[in-house]
């Protein structure tokens, strides 16, 4: 039975002195300022029969995207968790704006350029004594570790089995930077998962370690407050610290902590809920997959990675986090954290930019809409070759005027089907890198992109939008004239 | 997307797809995700490429 946070099912409020940094006080925070942003499921659920992702996916269905937590999982061994499971997040760009002490009404482009102002920043961490870290509040080494323990969910049908979907924290053997990233770990066994990376940072990481034959350490941040997640979605270049960038995203030093396994020599998160340590083994590999990934399409099986465990930390009232991948509460990741930076390249060659938007209709990745304030006909396609340059995710383009609210999806398609002649405002570029995830790409690299132009032309007469007067918008207070009681049941 | 092929499982008949590239052809016993059973691509009763 799901219901609305109330006393009796709330979160609870967090203890520790560092409050405003842990996962259960942004949960606690939601629940005394938005509870309509929270819900709690009280019956017990299991998670690797697909109980949990089914009720996301209904509340979805309902177009609902609150933040849910499972007070009553089941563990891998089919018996009562202690660790409620919090999920769906990041599912709406208002939550994500609070997870970085925005307001929510900042939500749209006060959020995408904020992201972007903060990933240039760097704070650097701070470490503390395992004493004052949360996260060792309780540890298990060797076989004391047990994933059968944990709520792990299996999220959709032809997922291999549960995974672990959220961050994974490696270090560069060479510049001691922390790359962190989210990763897909595969429940294999009490001590075993297996990994999937794509050849990006984590994976130049592992293989500098495997052409010794050695093991890569690895700490997954499988709780933490969300901001720790949404810092971890940037696109610095390899060799940034991403510990001083996710600091840069909580506005103050992130607190580390030696870990149990390496000490000094591997610092993980000292605030986070849950973190597992272990080692990816050198020059092993497994089959992993079939998983479920963004575009809402499985990625297959293959030969990938294997992790042994070592170690287990959490905080002794944990939550097991977990991220709906394929759906808003993934896709807005990939959405926001773009968009400020594509903003900015835009404006520095276009500078009457109005706002940058990818939709979660498009996985948050796929499509770029871009609305400008046009002085001259053709400054809508170098904003568009802009966006393509910057991000080989975004494959479909669409420029509008300055009239049409990027984040509103209705408008833009209104001045896709009032602006555009498909035979002079459609641009069809062949052999661009794109995504390999992208099922509709036929080469593992290349593939099309497309611009839409849905802009007015500014050397000939175009007719005018109608609009009803801004006098009369600003005059008539639609509260004073239709009771509240109406307004709420419409 | 890279290229895939369909398997069969040959104990619970469901279908899954797997990584051309790295298990096409190969001696790597595939996993069903749906049964857990372990097989050689060869006893599939239908591989679909």
């Amino acid at each position: 039975m799901a219901q609305a946070a109330s006393p009796t099912t709330t979160i609870g409020p967090a203890p520790d002195s560092f409050a405003a940094f842990s996962l259960r006080s942004f949960i606690h925070r939601l629940e005394r300022e938005h509870p309509e942003q929270v819900v709690h499921v009280t019956e017990p659920v299991n998670p690797a029969r697909f109980d949990v992702t089914a009720v996301l996916k209904h509340l979805e269905l309902r177009r609902k995207y609150p933040l849910v937590v499972f007070d009553r999982p089941l563990d891998l061994h089919g018996r009562p968790c202690p660790l409620p499971i919090a999920t769906n997040l990041y599912a709406t760009r208002e939550r994500c704006a609070m997870a970085l002490g925005l307001r929510p009404q900042d939500a749209m482009l006060g959020l995408s350029l904020e992201y972007a102002r903060r990933e240039e920043q760097r704070i650097a961490p701070e470490v503390v004594d395992g004493a004052e870290a949360p996260v060792k509040e309780v540890v298990r080494t060797g076989d004391q570790v047990d994933l059968r323990e944990l709520p792990i969910v299996r999220h959709h049908d032809m997922d291999a089995g549960p995974y672990i979907d959220m961050t994974s924290v490696m270090r560069d053997p060479d510049s001691g930077a922390y790359n962190a990233a989210f990763l897909r770990n595969m429940y294999k066994g009490p001590r075993k998962l297996g990994l999937h990376m794509s050849p990006r940072h984590n994976w130049q990481i592992v293989r500098k370690h495997e052409l010794k034959d050695e093991p890569t350490p690895v700490a997954i941040v499988v709780s933490h407050h969300p901001a720790f997640y949404i810092g971890s979605l940037n696109v610095a270049p390899f060799g940034v610290d991403d510990y001083a960038l996710i600091g840069s995203m909580f506005e103050r030093p992130l607190r580390l902590t030696f870990s149990t396994t390496w000490g000094e020599k591997f610092l993980i998160p000292a605030d986070a809920d849950l973190v597992l340590e272990g080692h990816v083994l050198p020059n092993v590999r497994e089959v992993e997959g079939p998983f479920g990934e963004f575009p809402g399409t499985y990625g297959p099986q293959r030969v990938r990675w294997v992790v042994e465990l070592t170690a287990l930390n959490r905080r002794s009232d944990a939550i097991y986090q977990d991220v709906f991948v394929g759906h808003p509460d993934n896709w807005m990741m990939g959405s926001f954290p773009k968009e400020g930076s594509i903003y900015n390249r835009i404006k520095g060659v276009v500078p009457t930019v109005k706002g940058v938007h990818l939709p979660i209709s498009a996985v948050g990745r796929f499509h770029c809409y871009i609305s400008i304030d046009k002085r001259v006909d053709g400054e809508s396609k170098q904003a568009a070759l802009i966006a393509l340059g910057a991000c080989d995710f975004v494959k479909h383009v669409v420029v509008v005027d300055g009239d049409i609210d990027p984040f509103r999806e209705e408008e833009v398609l209104w001045a896709i089907a009032t602006r555009v002649q498909a035979d002079e405002d459609v641009d069809i570029l062949k052999n661009v890198k794109g995504s390999t995830l992208d099922p509709s790409q036929r080469d593992d690299i290349m593939g099309a992109k497309m611009i839409i132009d849905a802009t007015r032309p500014v050397r000939r007469p175009f007719e005018a939008r109608i609009e009803v007067p801004a006098e009369a918008m600003g005059r008539i207070e639609l509260e004073r004239l239709i009771p509240p009681e109406q307004l709420r049941r419409i | 997307m890279p290229r895939i092929f369909w398997v069969t499982c040959p104990r619970c008949l469901k279908r899954f797809y797997c990584h051309y590239d790295d298990l096409r052809h190969t001696k790597w016993e595939l996993r069903c995700p749906y049964c857990e059973h372990q097989f050689p691509q060869e006893t599939s009763p239908r591989i679909e490429e």
